[in-house]
């Protein structure tokens, strides 16, 4: 799942490139999360809206 | 007021869209500095100091280039070796090599190599790919392509034939005359030479593994 960081020169970019989950998982957290979050909000906002 | 769904609710699309491109943005502007260091041409500096850089100063052409299997990367990279003499000298300044190198950029633009050949993935494979070619050992010492132009050393024997594609029958595929000068050519091999050096992560995948070419049984 998690492959050991081989690129010549260490870079963010390198480490979520070096298995097929990294990029993955990161991008779950960086662009799904929020959303769980902004996803209360607007319904705490509705549902006080009511 | 009916029981309104988030998921029908116009506010909550409006800030995941400003949130996704927002931070999309954001990451591929990091991203094309992130890339712009990492594709920097380093200098002779770093060759001597064994400083590594994806791709090495100009001066890379005097040393000794060789393509060595990298177990932990699972793959094969160039290895810059001892001092090894280019068209008779081993003490090629910067700017000198960087003057070679740039006639052979224009050259190789001029005589539109990409038309048949293949740089660093880009142009066509109707004939060789071009990125490792100066590894290739049908051009070394005891290489095919070596001893049919009759010349003693690598350099000079990409530069004949170069210089006269059309002398030599390599395949039916024949590369043509395309009038290349002798400075051209030279040129030409430091660019070859150069563009071989660079850390291309494996690619061409399997260069190595032809029959043939470099540890190819």
């Amino acid at each position: 799942m998690f492959e050991p960081f081989t690129d010549m020169v260490p870079s963010f970019f390198g480490w979520l490139n070096q298995g097929p989950l990294t990029l993955t998982i990161f991008l779950h957290t960086v662009i799904i999360l929020p959303m769980f979050w902004i996803y209360a909000q607007e319904k705490k906002r509705l549902e006080n809206e009511k | 007021m009916a029981n309104k769904s988030v998921w029908s609710d116009n506010r909550f699309w409006q800030r995941s869209a400003t949130w996704i491109t927002g931070f999309a943005s954001i990451l591929l502007i990091w991203l094309t500095f992130d890339t712009s260091a990492q594709i920097s041409m380093g200098t002779d500096e770093d060759i001597q100091n064994g400083v590594k850089k994806k791709v090495p100063g100009a001066t890379v052409i005097n040393y000794r280039i060789t393509y060595e299997m990298d177990a932990k990367r699972g793959h094969e990279v160039p290895v810059i070796g001892g001092k090894e003499k280019f068209f008779g000298r081993d003490d090629w300044s910067e700017e000198e090599a960087a003057a070679m190198l740039h006639l052979g950029k224009l050259g190789s633009q001029a005589k539109n190599c990409m038309d048949c050949h293949t740089l660093l993935g880009n142009g066509a494979y109707y004939a060789p790919d071009l990125t490792k070619a100066w590894l290739d050992p049908a051009w070394g010492p005891d290489g095919s392509m070596q001893a049919m132009t009759g010349k003693s050393t690598k350099e000079e024997a990409i530069a004949e034939f170069l210089q006269h594609p059309d002398q030599y029958p390599t395949h039916a595929r024949m590369m043509p005359n395309l009038n290349i000068t002798e400075k051209e050519a030279i040129g030409l091999v430091a660019f070859l030479k150069h563009m071989s050096s660079i850390d291309t992560n494996g690619f061409p995948r399997n260069f190595g593994k032809i029959k043939g070419a470099i540890n190819g049984k």
